[in-house]
């Protein structure tokens, strides 16, 4: 593949991302660092030229002569290698945010830059543009023993080159150039701190870290278990929601960027940066199928503190330190190819959206499944969830898709209700729970569905709609059947995956909604849907069609596996934050529920 | 001064500071939990970690309140006010030292700014002041200590004879 930066952008398919399970960086195909937000995912950044060329700053590493590129992440890692290749020869860039441990005092945090000479002499040029808080701080550039650091407030970051050419400082950015011979190795290390003294590592100690790394990410991926189908497919979206878990934690974030746009140009642009309640169920599904027993109880564990200053009531995400505000702001950057505004924080948070209550019961009902056991604490809680959830699906609210226009009675958000309720009986019914307020559940389901079955089905579409009493459709109505409303088998759920598939399907694509939303422009398709439907045409006997669409979709990954929000279907651009958890979590649930299907069709 | 004053100041310090929090939880104040946080270093079992918790915290209470009496000692002063004074610095070194930097570091389960893949934290760290558990967090923390810290310089005071 060629990269082509235009305006100071490159495509958002051309991004693979770095992470250390506390921050992730995009990396884009010519070499450049466009993304890093130090020293937590959710931090302000200190490279973001992906939102503004000319003021993120940015971590460049290139080759001086046009050429070509191949990426991939080494096997079984987060470890990215990118080959270059010119007229004169190759060179291979090996880049990681390095792992802590292994015993020795290493820093804070650190980006390594490995520079391999494969073949002939590539000449290369680098250099780190550091602008702190989103732009908005200026750099201080000094020199610690003949080392480049650069410090702003609290935070300090140093430059470490060998055998990568004289480091020099000039215009907001320390830079330098090598000839790159084919045997030669070169490396660049970036240490980094926050409210302590950076830790300036030896040459030998950035290597071990960075084979420690390597092994322990392969260490990491070989005790996944899955053996189905797109199996690489499946392990590399492990390996993207890996990076997206806090380790310090227990939280995963939604994506790792904030404001890449939906539409380009537009104004759809939002922090994905936090933990939205509503992925909670598929993250602990897969988690748990993927054999990760530790993640999914700091998961859990984590869900649990995080809601308890809410308690009852759900936020719609919490901050991945756990806290529950996450105040919106407009960044003063010019956006990815001018989408404006740049935002940070998310609105949505004081949403009201239903469907957290049924997804919250389902994670509890899974936990509880996978473990056979609720403490008491968390146990009380979940009952009293169920208690609000017999008055508040009266009310109401934003869905799932949070849209900005006036609250309704989104059909998803009634059905994760009646999950919410169904959930909470059978829990108590196994003695998990309190049944104090079993018989109130039990009457409140039924008007639950008493209410769906009536309003939010169209006898003349012979389908679920979006809203009700409302024509339109909404691809989310696919999680009813997933998360256990209605069973494959409901003459009705199945009318509606067909309605869906006609409808608001293009190829491989699948749109959220019909309908408006209360926002200007349009947007791609949503790639967590087409996985959806894919899992609803196996769940409902569909499958070859649920097998060719899968197929389908796992080739709409970028070059190194990677699935961003949504694509558009006229171009195959991908659009919004990357790499999106929930896509993945889609994915896993899709290829786990087909191979099972192909299983249970093949005895 | 009395040594056995202080023993029993601690105890009934100790059960005011835990029940301020505990209903500061129930009031959606904070998610802070001393005893918890204690017996998650011992097990990952969350009613005995909460059991054992308890107990270390009632004994984490007698050795502050003897580090308290040797103060008052040294110093031939005790009383409510001193005592509040120590609750004061007491409360104030938790938040921003005990719990928020040194806890992190010696707890198993505990997340760290350390704490990278492939590792995952059973426990999210408390931040500076402990705010990662509730904005109050701070103000609860620091009157609850007050509040021990004045139980304890109170009951040293007290004559038994």
């Amino acid at each position: 593949m060629t990269a082509i930066r235009a305006g100071g952008h490159v495509r958002l398919r051309d991004y693979a991302v770095i992470g250390d399970g506390r921050s992730a960086a995009l990396v884009a195909a010519d070499g450049s660092v466009d993304w890093l937000g130090l020293p937590d995912l959710d931090s302000p950044s200190l490279f973001a030229a992906v939102l503004d060329p000319a003021r993120g700053g940015r971590f460049l590493l290139e080759p001086e002569e046009p050429c070509t590129v191949a990426r991939r992440y080494l096997p079984g890692t987060n470890v990215l290698e990118t080959t270059f290749t010119t007229g004169r020869g190759t060179a291979r860039v090996t880049d990681a945010l390095t792992l802590d441990g292994g015993g020795a005092l290493g820093p804070m945090r650190e980006l390594q830059r490995r520079l391999d000479g494969v073949a002939g002499t590539v000449p290369m040029r680098w250099s780190v543009q550091p602008r702190f808080g989103y732009g908005a701080r200026r750099p201080r550039f000094t020199s610690r023993g003949g080392v480049p650091v650069v410090t702003a407030g609290a935070d300090a970051l140093a430059v470490r080159a060998w055998d990568a050419g004289e480091p020099r400082c000039d215009g907001g950015a320390i830079s330098g150039r090598l000839d790159l011979c084919q045997g030669r190795r070169a490396l660049l290390a970036m240490p980094f701190a926050h409210q302590e003294p950076l830790v300036l590592p030896t040459r030998a100690e950035c290597d071990a870290r960075l084979e420690r790394t390597i092994a322990v990410w392969r260490g990491w991926a070989a005790e996944r278990r899955f053996g189905g189908m797109w199996r690489d497919a499946v392990l590399r979206s492990a390996l993207a929601l890996k990076l997206l878990i806090f380790a310090p934690s227990g939280a995963i974030a939604a994506a790792a960027t904030c404001s890449l746009p939906e539409d380009v140009g537009g104004e759809r642009n939002w922090d994905y940066r936090f933990c939205w309640v509503r992925d909670s169920v598929f993250t602990l599904d897969a988690l748990l199928r993927l054999g990760c027993s530790a993640e999914a109880d700091a998961f859990f564990w984590w869900l649990m503190h995080a809601t308890q200053l809410t308690h009852p009531r759900l936020r719609v995400l919490y901050r991945l330190d756990g806290g529950a505000r996450a105040p919106e702001r407009t960044l003063p950057l010019a956006g990815y190819r001018g989408s404006r505004p740049v935002r940070a924080g998310n609105a949505a948070g004081a949403q009201l959206q239903l469907d957290t209550y049924g997804e919250l019961l389902q994670t509890g009902w899974l936990y509880a499944g996978a473990t056979g056991r609720l403490d008491a604490d968390i146990a009380r809680r979940l009952a009293e969830l169920a208690d609000l959830v017999c008055t508040a699906w009266r009310r109401p609210d934003s869905g799932i898709w949070e849209v900005r226009s006036a609250p309704l009675h989104f059909t998803q958000s009634k059905m994760m209700c009646w999950i919410a309720l169904d959930r909470a009986i059978d829990l108590s019914g196994r003695g998990l729970i309190p049944d104090r307020g079993a018989a109130r559940w039990r009457t409140a389901r039924d008007q639950v569905r008493d209410f769906v079955e009536t309003r939010c089905f169209s006898a003349d579409r012979r389908c679920y709609t979006r809203s009700a009493d409302s024509p339109e459709l909404d691809a989310a109505v696919l999680l009813g059947l997933l998360h256990g409303y209605a069973p494959p088998g409901d003459p009705r759920m199945r009318a509606t995956v067909d309605a869906i598939g006609r409808e608001l399907r293009h190829g491989p694509y699948v749109a959220r909604y019909s309908g408006e939303d209360g926002l200007a422009g349009t947007e791609g398709a949503f790639l967590a849907c087409s996985f959806w439907l894919a899992e609803c045409l196996a769940r409902t006997g569909r499958l070859g069609e649920a097998v060719a669409l899968m197929d389908e979709l796992v080739g709409l990954a970028n070059d190194v596996g990677l699935y961003s929000e949504e694509i558009d279907p006229d171009t195959g651009a991908f659009l919004g934050n990357l790499p999106q958890g929930l896509s993945h979590l889609a994915l896993i649930s899709a290829a786990c529920a087909i191979g099972s299907a192909a299983g249970e069709a093949g005895r | 001064m009395s040594a056995w004053g202080t023993a029993a100041g601690a105890f009934v310090g100790t059960l005011v500071l835990t029940t301020v929090l505990r209903a500061a939880s129930e009031f959606r104040l904070t998610r802070m939990d001393l005893p918890f946080l204690l017996g998650t270093a011992v097990t990952a079992n969350r009613p005995r970690a909460k059991a054992i918790g308890y107990l270390m915290h009632f004994a984490n209470g007698q050795m502050f309140a003897f580090v308290y009496y040797a103060v008052f000692v040294a110093i031939g002063h005790a009383g409510w006010w001193l005592g509040a004074v120590f609750g004061l610095v007491h409360g104030l070194f938790a938040g921003t030292a005990l719990v928020n930097t040194l806890l992190p570091l010696v707890h198993p389960r505990m997340g760290s700014p350390l704490t990278s893949a492939p590792d995952v934290a059973l426990l999210e760290p408390p931040g500076f002041l402990m705010r990662n558990y509730g904005p109050s967090t701070p103000l609860v923390t620091v009157l609850a200590h007050v509040a021990y810290g004045s139980i304890v310089g109170g009951f040293t005071t007290l004559n038994p004879d």
